[in-house]
């Protein structure tokens, strides 16, 4: 799986530091304080503007500053979890008037014709199915969390039942955070139908056995009349067969195909024998991988940086096969109480770019070495070959040989002598074949930890899907209370497709991304120019479309800045390709999503209390 | 509203001089509203310069035509509109301070309710926003269902009510907290003769528990029969402040009426007249005074825009 960011532990990801480059990073808590002053000081200014427009420079002020008071002293202390709880309730049994529940039908439907989007013949059936299920719970609980949020507000001031809310002690906060209370409890009910309903699909989807004759086994070099084992094929069910090996003791399993395998053994005596094959293992994983630091040596074998091939994602560096080019990871923590098996569990998924195309088929060779960072004591190359994109495993035994300083070939013992006084070990990997490149960024090689549950996971996947359905119900609500229905959808549905979209946003408005802001791309749209051209259209519209652009760019840079990042939300990847979501991201996560549902239900409060609503 | 026909039984209270601030429920200062549109461009200038003021314990009408501005004064004064320039204080308080609404009942012009809940649901909506506890909300929901006839269809949804039912609804969520002081927009619109009847009562007899009632109405008879005092708007103009009583007596004019005259009585009563230098006007029935004073301003305004009115005591 690519894994395009790193994620960060969370007390890092939280904190300000410095980085090993020197560089200082603010960290999520102190970045949250600078936007939420920064906002404070906007909004202040904004509201001041507007009542000064309204009822001039001295009454303004006032008015300004006695909201903010009242705000603070009265509304926000007198704010009552009955009252929040009377509002929630009320959104409730106004989804319910709506008819929300008819999106379960639209979910069971989704699921009933799913057959026809998935592709049962995929060499990785549980990527897709979980795929599937994750990315269209995804969009409709947003959708509707969106049309629930955003109509229930403006709908109540314009059939003046607002009118009989307000007039009790009722706090605009109240309103609101009820509001956002009850809609996330509905929808949260839903979801978890919708998780339970998925989980179910999945598992029955996957769950498949094949049958096996003991008459078809082969028996493999009978050593005695008993002690034999077999080997053989099952038969072909959902769109595979297995190989089987049946050891001596009547156990076996099937090899692995479509990313599962199945335990295999022998029941019965004499003539009643027969072969029971198991449910499939193996699919529904949540791999815990650890990782290390990569860094890279050049061609000629100095530290240095890998390769960018042409104009590949520069987040994964390329080293050059057939020469010193390596790339090595350290990892931290290797000792046998770590790892009592008595070996390393890698996995490894590499890039492989060719630049002859002779043979396409059969993979690329490279080499692992195992090396001690302090005494340099390497291992002997284990060779492997590497496709595209696939994932390799490699068990590193205890037992390796090693080269000597003088060249001899010596045994060693991989916690004892590869590993060095910090519990520290290398692994260098490069590419054997000449004129290919691997492709490597950190997290494509990995030592795999002990498996947590995949229910866990998948609910886990679900929860990043909820934190985004809290996120936008709050969007919606706060939206509702100054903008009418159809507005606030739009304002909403824009507010999901930046945080959809956030990193090209910032990579447009940073200028990383050629082709200039939204004008001149307009420019270069209906003119039909290519981005990589200079614009040159004389001096003015040279001038003057990206001075505009800089504006807008500014603001959306702002917008992108300020609104949720949704793509940290979405880890419906992790489950899909089994690995573990951390629960660092879990935290990230809940803490962002807090911070969202605070800001915005402040927000809304302001808007909701100094409008009139009966104007 | 089942109770007794209480307007005999009580004589309008005499509102306390003394004017002390407790005393002050409602008062209006100089409060004007201007409603603009969405560019901030002024569209109508719906109440001008009010000056109002209504104590404890007397029921004050706001009684002008359609548009008069006092749906408007009414919901500058409960905060539902913000003043352009002015101030509204209701127990003392500025009018956009939520705590207030603990002690206020308002139905407003229409029953705005969730036609979505049933009767019982929606007073237990209501009784939930004072945060009453469940069971004392349970007695009162319990009460006020009776007290407005509507026993028989609490269960039902509010958008299979007639317009009188919701109204009695509407009555029951205003009394929901047992308000000291309680607004009625047209309380008697949509209620038939019976019901117009026992909302007069019941009015009357929410005076008569110590509660301040503000209504407004277009309809003369509604704040002939009830009210204490009254205040006539016309254009978002105070035109007439004072009690109802003082305002319906016309002080040059006086009215006879008598039984079982005589020609020759009546002839003698011309020539009394005539001897302290009168002039009989009519010895008709007499008109409801308080239409015609209602056309009085009407006339007069539009001949004089822009005459104020000074309290009548
Ligand atoms: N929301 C509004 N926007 C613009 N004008 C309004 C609004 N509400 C009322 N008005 C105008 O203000 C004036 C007073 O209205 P209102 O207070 O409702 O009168 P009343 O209750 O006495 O019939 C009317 O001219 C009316 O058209
Ligand atoms: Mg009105």
């Amino acid at each position: 799986m690519v894994l395009e960011r790193e994620i960060l532990p969370f007390w890092v990801w939280l904190l300000p530091r410095v980085d090993s480059d020197g560089v200082l990073h603010l960290g999520a808590l102190l970045l949250f304080f600078l936007i939420v002053v920064g906002l404070a000081v906007v909004s202040v200014f904004l509201g001041y503007l507007r009542m000064m427009i309204l009822q001039g420079p001295g009454e303004g002020f006032y008015a300004v500053a006695k909201s903010i008071a009242t705000a603070i002293s009265r509304d926000f202390p007198q704010t009552r979890m009955g009252r929040i709880l009377a509002m929630a309730r009320l959104a409730i049994q106004e989804s319910l008037r709506r008819r929300v529940l008819v999106a379960f039908f639209v979910f069971a439907v989704v699921l009933l014709f799913a057959g026809w989007f998935l592709d049962p013949q995929s060499d990785h059936p549980a990527r897709l199915y979980l795929g599937f299920v994750l990315s269209s719970a995804e969009p409709m609980i947003l959708i509707l969390a969106i049309l629930l949020s955003v109509f229930s507000l403006p709908n109540d001031i314009k059939n003046h039942t607002i009118y009989t809310v307000v007039t009790k002690p009722v706090r605009a906060s109240e309103i609101v955070l009820g509001r956002i209370l009850g809609f996330c409890t509905i929808l949260t009910f839903m979801l978890v139908v919708m998780c339970a309903v998925s989980y179910v699909f999945v598992i029955r989807g996957l769950d498949h056995t094949h049958t096996v004759h003991l008459d078809d086994m082969v028996p493999l070099g009978a050593a005695g009349d008993e002690a034999v084992s077999w080997t053989g094929e099952t038969s072909r069910d959902a769109h595979h067969r297995h190989e089987i090996t049946i050891g001596p003791d009547g156990f076996g399993q099937t090899d692995r195909q479509m990313d599962h395998e199945h335990s295999v053994w022998i029941v019965g005596e004499g003539d009643d024998q027969q072969v029971m094959i198991g449910p499939p293992r193996g699919a529904l994983v949540a791999r815990v991988p650890i990782y290390g630091t990569l860094r890279f040596k050049d061609r000629t074998g100095r530290p240095g940086q890998g390769i960018s091939v042409g104009k590949e994602w520069t987040y994964r560096q390329y080293i050059e096969g057939g020469s010193l080019a390596a790339g090595v990871w350290t990892f931290d923590g290797i000792t046998p109480e770590r790892y009592p098996e008595g070996y390393l569990p890698l996995e490894m998924t590499l890039g492989v770019f060719r630049t002859y195309k002779g043979d396409i088929v059969s993979p690329v060779l490279g080499a692992l070495t195992v090396k001690n960072p302090s005494t340099g004591l390497s291992s002997e190359p284990i060779p492997f070959g590497a496709r595209d994109f696939v994932t390799l495993s490699h068990q590193i035994p205890q037992q390796l040989r090693a080269i000597d300083a003088d060249g001899t070939l010596r045994d060693v013992d991989l916690f004892e002598d590869l590993v060095d006084e910090q519990g520290r070990t290398e692994i260098w990997v490069s590419c054997e074949e000449p004129a290919q490149y691997f492709g490597m960024a950190q997290a494509d090689l990995y030592i795999r930890g002990p498996d947590r549950s995949f229910a866990w996971n998948f609910v886990k996947g679900y929860m990043g899907i909820w934190l985004q359905m809290i996120i936008i119900t709050c969007f919606g609500v706060m939206f509702s209370t100054f903008l009418s229905g159809p507005v606030a959808m739009v304002a909403t549905f824009m507010v999901y497709m930046v945080g959809m979209f956030k990193e090209f946003i910032m990579g447009l408005a940073t200028g990383e991304l050629p082709g200039g802001g939204p004008v001149e791309s307009l420019l270069r749209t209906a003119l039909q120019m290519n981005i990589t051209i200079e614009l040159d259209m004389g001096p003015v519209i040279d001038r003057v479309v990206p001075a505009i652009d800089r504006v807008l760019l500014f603001f959306m840079w702002v917008a992108a800045t300020i609104f949720p990042d949704f793509g940290v939300f979405n880890t419906s990847r992790f489950v899909a390709y089994g690995f573990n979501i951390s629960g660092h991201l879990l935290a990230q996560q809940l803490v962002m999503a807090g911070a969202f549902v605070v800001v915005l239900s402040i927000y809304g409060y302001f808007f909701l209390k100094s409008r009139e609503v009966a104007a | 509203m089942d109770m007794p026909a209480t307007k005999e039984a009580t004589a309008p209270a005499e509102p306390v001089a003394t004017g002390t601030e407790s005393d002050v429920i409602i008062e209006t200062r100089n409060l004007t509203k201007v409603y603009r549109d969405f560019w901030g461009r002024q569209k109508v200038r719906a109440l001008k310069a009010l000056d109002l003021e209504v104590r404890r314990g007397e029921i004050f009408g706001l009684l002008g035509p359609n548009g008069s501005g006092k749906t408007t004064t009414m919901k500058l004064l409960l905060g539902l509109l913000f003043p352009t320039s002015g101030r509204a204080l209701v127990f003392g308080k500025d009018a956009s301070d939520v705590a207030k609404n603990e002690r206020i009942g308002y139905l407003p012009e229409e029953s705005y309710l969730y036609r979505f809940l049933n009767a019982e649901e929606t007073l237990d909506f209501y009784g939930r926003l004072f945060d009453m506890p469940a069971k004392l909300r349970q007695e009162r929901i319990r009460e006020l269902i009776g007290m407005v006839n509507l026993g028989w269809a609490r269960r039902r949804q509010l958008k299979e009510y007639s317009k009188g039912m919701a109204r009695r609804i509407g009555l029951a969520q205003a009394l929901i907290n047992d308000p000291e002081l309680i607004m009625l927009d047209e309380p008697t619109t949509g209620l038939d003769p019976i019901g117009t009847r026992e909302m007069k009562d019941l009015i009357l007899r929410l005076r008569d528990e110590g509660k301040t009632v503000l209504m407004c109405s277009h309809l003369l008879a509604d704040v002939q029969d009830v009210c204490d005092r009254i205040a006539i708007l016309y254009q978002g103009e105070l035109k007439e402040l004072g009690r109802v009583d003082r305002l319906l007596t016309v002080q040059d004019v006086t009215q006879i009426q008598a039984r079982g005259l005589s020609p020759e009585a009546q002839a003698e009563i011309r020539q009394v007249i005539a001897q302290h230098g009168g002039e009989l006007l009519s010895m008709d029935n007499p008109t409801s005074t308080l239409e015609e004073l209602f056309l009085n301003i009407v006339r007069d305004s539009e001949a004089r825009p822009g005459r104020r009115a000074q309290e009548k005591r």
